[in-house]
């Protein structure tokens, strides 16, 4: 009898840090994640894929231009998926930080766009990005944005 | 017999949809509560930086605040809370309108809005209105800010 309590006992201290692991994701795998949540969002704008963004922003995703310009989800998407929309060939995200607060993560990263616009006019610039990450439903969402353009190295 | 059960099905329904309304407006009463708590904490976060109350900033900012500025300085905690503390750096005026709360939760809330400053940060007239995205959490039962994105509205 004691043996079976001896084992039982031994397994309940076996399991339960794996059970505690499991319900605490590991915050640097979960930064991990973001990090490619970022690259995979930049890539989904640079080729225009539309389905993507759908699922991925938030319904409540706002985006402010560094001029101050603000696009809501909707607006955003219909100039991604309109015939003026832009021509982006190089849109890459550096330097993530990842500020993780439970269900919310604030990225900052340097963000480097080479394209035009639908006229032909230059968007080609370097960028600190301020994005906004929240966790609905268990996935990650895009829900906003601040760009701000960083002055040209001389 | 059929009418009497016909009509307590009836009287059940409306029961369960009044319930379900109930439910429904008192959560949202809930929200509007909650998304009237973070506009307040927007005032007094903007409060505290014309102030110059770091003591209020160290309470209102959660430890991995960070914060990019018009221009694209990244900031962290302290580094916002020494340059609030910095007597070179004036702020004549700053204060939030527009208030647009975007998203809420029970631990999240994200919130848009229009932020008027006047003042000079080290020889930099930062004269002029800004859309701002700020992000605030709950950490132990009260709401801390998290963070700010800030962008200049160019004419």
């Amino acid at each position: 009898m004691k043996g079976f309590q001896l084992t039982a006992l031994a397994a309940i201290l076996m399991f339960a840090p794996l059970a505690f692991a499991q319900t605490q994701p590991n915050s640097s795998a979960e930064e991990e994640t973001l990090k490619k949540f970022d690259h995979n969002w930049l890539d989904a704008e640079k080729r225009l894929d539309i389905a993507y963004c759908e699922k991925n922003f938030a319904d409540s995703y706002v985006l402010v231009f560094p001029n101050g310009q603000v696009y809501t989800k909707k607006q955003w998407l219909d100039i991604l998926r309109g015939p003026d929309h832009p021509v982006i060939t190089f849109l890459d995200p550096e330097d993530i930080k990842v500020h993780l607060h439970g269900n919310v993560a604030i990225l900052t990263d340097h963000t480097t766009l080479k394209g035009h616009d639908s006229k032909g006019n230059s968007m080609d610039g370097e960028f600190n990005v301020f994005r906004v990450v929240i966790k609905k439903d268990g996935n990650w969402q895009a829900a906003g944005v601040v760009m701000n353009a960083l002055a040209a190295k001389k | 017999m059929k009418f009497a059960y016909g009509s307590a099905a009836y009287v059940l329904v409306i029961i369960a949809t009044a319930a379900l309304a109930l439910g429904q407006s008192s959560k949202k009463t809930a929200e509007n509560d909650e998304a009237g708590t973070i506009a307040v904490m927007d005032h007094i976060w903007l409060n505290a930086a014309h102030n110059r109350d770091p003591g209020t900033m160290e309470w209102l900012f959660a430890k991995d605040f960070v914060e990019i500025h018009p221009g694209g300085e990244i900031v962290d905690k302290k580094e916002q809370i020494d340059q609030i503390r910095d007597p070179s750096r004036q702020i004549k005026e700053i204060h939030p309108d527009d208030i647009d709360v975007r998203y809420i939760s029970s631990d999240v809330a994200m919130l848009l809005d229009t932020t008027t400053i006047r003042g000079l940060s080290g020889g930099v007239d930062y004269n002029g209105t800004y859309k701002v995205i700020r992000v605030f959490v709950k950490e132990q039962g009260r709401w801390k800010a998290a963070g700010a994105g800030i962008a200049p509205i160019k004419p």
